[in-house]
C-alpha cells in the first residue's frame, strides 16, 4: 500500500472490553441443594484490591472450555479482597462450574451494570424484599448497609423461599436474626415439615409479608429480586402499602451473552438490561412492554 | 460561484476510467470487494477482475456488513488451563468496498454506533479502520423506502468516497482523508468539477425522490408511538401467522448485530476458541434461559420485537431508526411478509378503533 495512504491506517488503541481477569476458587460452600457458593481471589493481588462495584452489579463468568455467564456479585464492596457468587446449577455451564474444585482457575470481566442506587438510598430506610435465588445480589446489599449502618436510618429484609432445605446463607441469616440493627421476617411457601415451622415466621408468600413491615413508606427506599413472577404481586403489595413507584427498585434478569450492550439478548422494551439495568425502578417495569 | 460547495470535495471520474481506477484500488489493498452478479442475485464478494463488477443494481442479497462483522468470528483463544489469551496478531486485511449504496452505508455507521460508542470493540475498530468505503448513487425498485427513512442519500453516513452517476461520468464526492488520499494517488484519473458537472450532479440527485412511488411508501411519522400503541394489535398475531421464523430478515438486515458466543474446546482439549455467531431474535431460543423460559414467549412476541427494535428500542439506544429501508427483509421473505404492510396495516388498525 502506498505509504501517505497507510499513515491513515493507524490504529488508536482503545481497552478491549472483552478480555477478562484470572480468578482463583479459594472456597466452595454448599448452600442447598444445587445451590452453591464460590468465594473468588483475583490472581493479580492489584486488581484484587482495586476491584470495586456496586451492590446489584453483575460479572461474566468464564467457566474454562464451557463459556460465559452472568452471575450477581453476592458479596459486599466493603469487603475487599475477593468476590463471592452464588451458583444454581441449571444447564451445561453451571454443571460444568460444579465440577471444578478450590484452587481451580476461572475468568471474570466487569463489574457490569447499573446496581442499586445505594448513594441515593443514604439517610433512609432500605426494605429490602427477597424471593429464592433473589437473596444472592441483595446479600451484597445487606451487607453494604450493615458496613455503613450510620449512612442509612432503619433496615429490614423479607426473605421467602420454598422450604428450609432451600434457604440459602442460613447461619448467616440466624445471625441476622439476632442483630438489633436490622430487622428480618423470613417466609416458607408451605410449612412441610417441623424444620420448616421451627425456622420461618410465616406461611406464604413474600407479598404476604409487606403489609407486617413498620416502616415509613415516605423515607423507604425498596430493593427487591426474585422470580420474575413474583415481580407483579410485590409491586402491586408495595403500592398498596403507600411505597412509591420511583422509590422501589427491582433486578431483573435476561439472557446474556455480551453484559455492554453489544450481543443485543438482553432487551426489554426500548432498554438493554446490561447497561441499562439490571436494576430498575418500579416505574420502568410498569411502562416498558414485557418486562415483568 | 459561491462557495457554499467546497469543490476541493469533489472531484470527476469519468466513466471510461473506472477500470483503471478499480485495478489501482486492488493494487493498494489487501482485497478489493464489490457487488457481482451470482445467480439470480448480486451479492458482495472479493474481486480477482474488476470486469466482473456490476455498477447497477438495486440491492444485495447481505450487506456489506458481512465484511466487516463477519457472521462467523473468533473473539480469541485462550490455554484451558491457565487461561492465557494467545497474543493476537493484527489480522484485519486492508479492505475496500467498491459500490455501496447509501442504505447500506447508513447501515454500516448504526453499526459503528453500537460497537464503538459505550465499551468500544476493539476487533471492529480495527476491522472498521482498515475499512475504505466507496459508495454509489443508486436508483429505488418497489421495495425501498429509504426516502422514508432519510438514508437515501449518503449525507450523514461514514464513507471516504462517493460516486454519483451523472451520465457518462462519476460525481465523487470526498467523505474522509483517506478518501482523499485515494483520489491523490490515483492522479490523473480523476479531474476538476465544472459548472456543467456540478449542475447535473444536482439534477440527478434531486431526480432520486421522483423515482418512488409514493402510495407504497410507509408512513413513518410517530412510527415509535403507533407501536407502542399498538403493542397488543391483533395485527401482530395475523402477520406472525405466516412467519417461519428462518431468521433471513435478520441475516439480512445492514443494521442488526444480535450475536451469540460460543467456546469451542480443540479436539486434544488444550485450547479453547471463543466463537461468536450472528443470530436472530427471531429463533425461538434467542431469549430462552435457564428453566427454560422464554422472554420473548412466542412467535407474535419474537415478530413484534424485531419491528420494536428497529423503531423504538434503537432510536433510545441510538438516536435513530434501526431500519435504513433497503428492503432487503421484505424483498427476501420467503413467506411474502412486508414490513412495509405490517406498520401500513398497524396504522389503519389504528384508525378503525378510533373511529368506532
Ligand atoms: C444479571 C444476571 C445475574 C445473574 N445472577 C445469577 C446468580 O447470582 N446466580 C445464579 O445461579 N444465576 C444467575 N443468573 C442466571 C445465570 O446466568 C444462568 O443460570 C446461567 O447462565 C445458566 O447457564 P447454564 O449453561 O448452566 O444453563 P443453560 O440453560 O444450559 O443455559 C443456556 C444459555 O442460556 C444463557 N442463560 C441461561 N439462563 C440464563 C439466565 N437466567 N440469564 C442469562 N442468561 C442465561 C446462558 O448464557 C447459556 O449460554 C444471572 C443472570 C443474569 C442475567
Ligand atoms: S429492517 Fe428490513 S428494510 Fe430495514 S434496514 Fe433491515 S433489512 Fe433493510
Ligand atoms: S434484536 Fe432482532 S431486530 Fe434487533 S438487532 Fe437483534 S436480530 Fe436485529
Ligand atoms: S448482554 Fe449483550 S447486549 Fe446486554
Amino acid at each position: 500500500m502506498n505509504k501517505q495512504l497507510e499513515k491513515l491506517f493507524r490504529l488508536p488503541t482503545v481497552e478491549d472490553p472483552y478480555q477478562y481477569k484470572k480468578v482463583r476458587i479459594v472456597d466452595i460452600e454448599d448452600l442447598a441443594p444445587d445451590h452453591r457458593m464460590f468465594t473468588l481471589k483475583f490472581t493479580d493481588e492489584r486488581v484484587s484490591q482495586n476491584f470495586d462495584f456496586v451492590p446489584g452489579q453483575f460479572i461474566m463468568l468464564t467457566i474454562p472450555k464451557a463459556g460465559e455467564i452472568p452471575l450477581s456479585i453476592c458479596s459486599s464492596p466493603t469487603r475487599k479482597g475477593t468476590i463471592q457468587i452464588t451458583v444454581r446449577r441449571t444447564g451445561r455451564k453451571t454443571k460444568y462450574l460444579y465440577t471444578l474444585k478450590e484452587g481451580d482457575l476461572l475468568a471474570v470481566r466487569g463489574p457490569y451494570g447499573n446496581g442499586f442506587p445505594m448513594d441515593l438510598m443514604k439517610g433512609n430506610n432500605v426494605l429490602i424484599i427477597a424471593g429464592g435465588l433473589g437473596l444472592a445480589p441483595l446479600r451484597s446489599v445487606i451487607w453494604y448497609v450493615l458496613d455503613k449502618r450510620e449512612d442509612y436510618k432503619e433496615v429490614y429484609l423479607l426473605y421467602g423461599t420454598r422450604n428450609y432445605r432451600l434457604v440459602l446463607y442460613k447461619e448467616e441469616l440466624e445471625r441476622l436474626r439476632k442483630r438489633s440493627d436490622i430487622k428480618t421476617l423470613f417466609a416458607l411457601d408451605r410449612f412441610e415439615s417441623e424444620e420448616d415451622r421451627a425456622w420461618a415466621d410465616y406461611e406464604g408468600y413474600l407479598p404476604g409479608l409487606i403489609s407486617k413491615v413498620d416502616l415509613d413508606p415516605e423515607k423507604t427506599y425498596v430493593t427487591v429480586c426474585g422470580p420474575p413472577i413474583a415481580y407483579k404481586f410485590i409491586g402491586a403489595e408495595l403500592i398498596k402499602n403507600g411505597y412509591h413507584e420511583s422509590k422501589i427498585f427491582v433486578s431483573l434478569e435476561r439472557k446474556m451473552e455480551c453484559g455492554i450492550g453489544k450481543c443485543g439478548h438482553c432487551q426489554v422494551g426500548y432498554k438493554l438490561t446490561c447497561v441499562d439495568g439490571p436494576v430498575f425502578p418500579l416505574w420502568d417495569t410498569k411502562n416498558l412492554p414485557n418486562m415483568i | 460561484m459561491s462557495t457554499l460547495f467546497k469543490l476541493e470535495k469533489a472531484k470527476i471520474l469519468s466513466k471510461s476510467r473506472i477500470f483503471d481506477f478499480l485495478n489501482l484500488l486492488k493494487e493498494n489493498f489487501d482485497s478489493l470487494i464489490a457487488p457481482v452478479r451470482k445467480g439470480k442475485y448480486t451479492v458482495f464478494s472479493e474481486i480477482e477482475n474488476v470486469e466482473d463488477i456490476v455498477f447497477e443494481y438495486t440491492r444485495t442479497l447481505l450487506p456489506p456488513k458481512k465484511f466487516i462483522l463477519k457472521y462467523r468470528r473468533e473473539r480469541f483463544t485462550y490455554d484451558a488451563q491457565t487461561l492465557e489469551i494467545e497474543k493476537q496478531e493484527n489480522l484485519s486485511k486492508k479492505q475496500v468496498i467498491f459500490g455501496v449504496h447509501p442504505c447500506d452505508l447508513h447501515g454500516l455507521t448504526i453499526l459503528d454506533q453500537i460497537h464503538l460508542g459505550e465499551f468500544p470493540d476493539p476487533r471492529y475498530l480495527e476491522v472498521r479502520r482498515n475499512t475504505v468505503l466507496i459508495g454509489l448513487s443508486c436508483e429505488p425498485d418497489e421495495w425501498c423506502y429509504c426516502i422514508s427513512t432519510g438514508t437515501a442519500f449518503p449525507d450523514g453516513a461514514n464513507w471516504d468516497l462517493f460516486l454519483t452517476d451523472i451520465g457518462d461520468k462519476y460525481f465523487v464526492s470526498i467523505g474522509s482523508d483517506k478518501g482523499d488520499e485515494l483520489v491523490h494517488l490515483s492522479d490523473g484519473l480523476f479531474e476538476e468539477v465544472t459548472e456543467e458537472d456540478l449542475n447535473k450532479f444536482k439534477e440527478e440527485t434531486a431526480k432520486k425522490k421522483h423515482l418512488f412511488d409514493y402510495e407504497r411508501l410507509p408512513d413513518l411519522e410517530r412510527i415509535s408511538q403507533v407501536i407502542e400503541l399498538e403493542y397488543e394489535s391483533e395485527v401482530w398475531k395475523k402477520e406472525a401467522e405466516r412467519c417461519l421464523s428462518c431468521g433471513t430478515c435478520t441475516n439480512t438486515c445492514p443494521t442488526c448485530f444480535c450475536y451469540t458466543s460460543v467456546d469451542i474446546p480443540s479436539l486434544d482439549g488444550k485450547k479453547v476458541q471463543r466463537v461468536e455467531f450472528i443470530t436472530s431474535c427471531q429463533y425461538p431460543y434467542y431469549s430462552r434461559v435457564a428453566g427454560g423460559h422464554e422472554f420473548l414467549e412466542d412467535r407474535t412476541a419474537r415478530f413484534r420485537h424485531r419491528y420494536y427494535h428497529k423503531f423504538v428500542g434503537y432510536p433510545y439506544q441510538i438516536g435513530k431508526f434501526g431500519c435504513v429501508g433497503c428492503g432487503r427483509c421484505s424483498a427476501f421473505c420467503p413467506a411474502n411478509i412486508s414490513m412495509v404492510k405490517t406498520l401500513k396495516k398497524l396504522r389503519e388498525g389504528k384508525k378503525e378503533k378510533t373511529n368506532v
